[in-house]
């Protein structure tokens, strides 16, 4: 056993921030452009961004005025912050946003957008709350205008994969026709991507460059074929195969080609992410039930990792943190709970992250910030979204079929 | 200063759930990579506008040749075999199940002797992530082994798991989940 410290190296901080600690933020539109709908739309898509940085109580009232009044709206005066804008439609249908910030009725932050598709204004909604979160100082959310890939079920042996935001407003279905799963960005700009396709005699792995939209084979294997993680610089793989029935990790060159098997255990080895470029963590039922491991790709030395629960089957790492899955039930015979917890691989400090239902597929931001999953529970299937830092979770409910996998 | 109480969410889109204790200090060494083009919106002021970049993709469809098993010779001969299930969370094949991979060996060594058999392992609904998977691929295994025990040559057969992707009913109920917790035989030209 570790000898545990008096003092928290480990930066753990409490931290309860109390409603009414909060700044308050209302929003008022400008706008004169685009009919009440689209006007609407917009308004709540900023209002849920807006909400979902967690530094504002924010006031969901719909108010309008004049882009140049001196004055907020007289039931915002005792706003902390107002934000106003204003939707302007120009002569090539691009969508403009002219914004600014009051705070005692004087600007304290302005910027124009634009986006050539107005479809996609939930983007420009992303990228304004990432700015005010910037502005007030915060650490980055970066995550949020990132694109999240997903595999939806929408019948046995049916799936499309699916590009969207992190909200789900927009979706474009990349991959039709046919049993694909397990999508994976391949590079940082999410410009490719790797999926498992089931429709063929050997289960396979391809790569699909969404510039060109050309798709190539990468690999086929008997049993399984997946790619669990992507390095980051996208020069290397992690593959789960299982010819002869045998699941292993397997690490793949991107530019070579070439495969070179990882783990040797004779059960059950899937589910790798790169915690360095030196070192995976895994899912391994070694010590008779599913658990978390890391592996020294050099050494190849391996170490338990969790010592909690009986059945840990998932994990994604960042830093010194794992998330991972843990189940909770054991039922046959009715609903089970599935859980995320988060652990330091380098104190003793473990922190459950969900509650109820079937919490899986755990993914870290690539700052640390959030943590992205899927929740199935009632019957409903949803992405949902962790704000390590904030302790908030926030959902996003999928309106049909399930999610089945995804990465951001 | 007003206190604002914060409502209950009213979006469709949005739901609130709490969490409880302790929070980590996360690594935030994040780069932020975004490069708008910045152009003058107008002469009047001096700030910059943000060209959110489009998200452009085109649509792939899927172009596989799926490698059809409906041949008249093929579907009859695989309606002849029965699929075996297992209990919650196990891979052993018990008594009744050993039986009905005995009564697949013989079809697939006398009429179907020309095929290949593509055995696909299924798991109920308690999560899709690859473990799943490869639970379902162990009871494919556990057949697999059961057969070439039977006398069937182990490279005329194939594997592959299909998680719990794959259900023959959705019901929320006991019988539900043990009919997908299976293994279907299949057999390939």
């Amino acid at each position: 056993m570790t000898l545990t410290m008096m003092y928290a190296s480990d930066a753990t901080i409490e931290v309860i921030k109390k409603v009414d600690s909060l700044p308050s933020i209302a929003v008022e539109d400008s706008s004169s452009a685009y009919d009440e709908i689209f006007k609407m739309k917009f308004f709540k898509s900023l209002v849920s961004d807006l909400t979902v940085i967690s530094l504002f109580n924010v006031d969901r009232h719909y108010r309008t005025v004049s882009y140049d009044a001196s004055e907020v709206v007289v039931q915002n005066k005792d706003m902390n912050y107002v934000l106003r804008y204003k939707l302007i439609k120009d002569d090539s249908g691009s969508l403009n946003i002219s914004l600014k910030i009051l705070a005692d009725n004087s600007d304290v932050f302005s910027k124009n957008y634009k986006i050539k598709n107005p479809k996609m204004y939930m983007f420009v909604s992303h990228t304004i709350a990432y700015d005010v979160n910037k502005f007030m100082g915060k650490p980055s959310v970066e995550w949020m205008k990132r694109k999240v890939i997903f595999s939806r079920v929408v019948s046995p042996r049916h799936s499309e994969l699916v590009i969207a935001d992190y909200t789900l407003l927009y979706q474009h279905v990349v991959v039709k026709g046919g049993f694909n799963l397990f999508p994976k960005w391949a590079n940082k700009k999410q410009t490719s991507f790797y999926y498992t396709s089931l429709d063929s005699a050997r289960p396979t792995l391809k790569y699909v460059d969404i510039q060109t939209g050309k798709t190539n084979i990468i690999k086929s294997s008997d049993g399984m074929m997946i790619c669990s993680d992507v390095n980051v610089a996208g020069t290397k793989i992690l593959l789960t195969m299982a010819p002869n029935g045998q699941p292993d990790v397997y690490i793949y060159d991107v530019k070579t080609k070439n495969t070179k098997k990882i783990t040797k255990y004779g059960g059950i080895d899937v589910g790798a992410q790169f915690m360095n470029d030196n070192t995976i963590a895994f899912v391994s039922d070694r010590l008779g039930h599913p658990n978390i491991f890391s592996k020294n790709l050099e050494s190849g030395s391996v170490e338990q990792m969790v010592y909690y629960g009986k059945s840990n089957s998932a994990c994604s790492s960042h830093g010194q943190y794992i998330v991972y899955k843990s189940r909770e039930s054991s039922n046959a015979f009715n609903g089970n709970t599935f859980n995320l917890h988060l652990i330091s691989t380098e104190t003793d400090f473990i922190r459950r992250l969900t509650a109820v239902g079937v919490n899986e597929f755990p993914r870290f931001s690539d700052d640390g910030d959030a943590i992205i999953f899927i929740k199935n529970y009632k019957q409903q299937s949803s992405i949902g979204i962790i704000r390590l830092n904030h302790n908030k979770n926030y959902l996003f409910p999928l309106k049909y079929g399930k999610v089945q996998s995804m990465d951001w | 200063m007003k206190n604002i109480l914060i409502s209950s969410v009213v979006t469709a889109l949005l739901v609130l759930t709490g969490c409880s204790d302790k929070d980590p200090v996360v690594d935030e060494s994040a780069n932020i990579t975004t490069k708008p083009t910045a152009e003058t919106a107008s002469s009047n002021t001096s700030v910059d506008t943000v060209v959110v970049d489009s998200v452009q993709e085109e649509m792939v469809e899927n172009t596989d040749s799926v490698v059809s098993s409906n041949s008249g010779d093929i579907s009859s001969l695989e309606k002849d075999f029965t699929s075996v299930y297992f209990d919650f969370d196990k891979f052993t094949l018990d008594g009744s199940n050993a039986d009905k991979v005995s009564t697949g060996a013989k079809i697939a060594n006398s009429a179907a002797s020309a095929f290949t058999v593509k055995l696909e392992g299924n798991c109920d609904e308690w999560g899709s992530d690859e473990y799943n998977f490869a639970l379902g691929l162990k009871r494919a295994n556990a057949v697999k082994k059961a057969l070439v025990a039977e006398g069937v040559d182990a490279n005329r057969i194939t594997m592959v798991s299909y998680g719990e992707s794959n259900p023959t009913c959705s019901d929320k109920t006991q019988d539900c989940w043990a009919q997908n917790r299976r293994v279907d035989f299949k057999l390939l030209p």
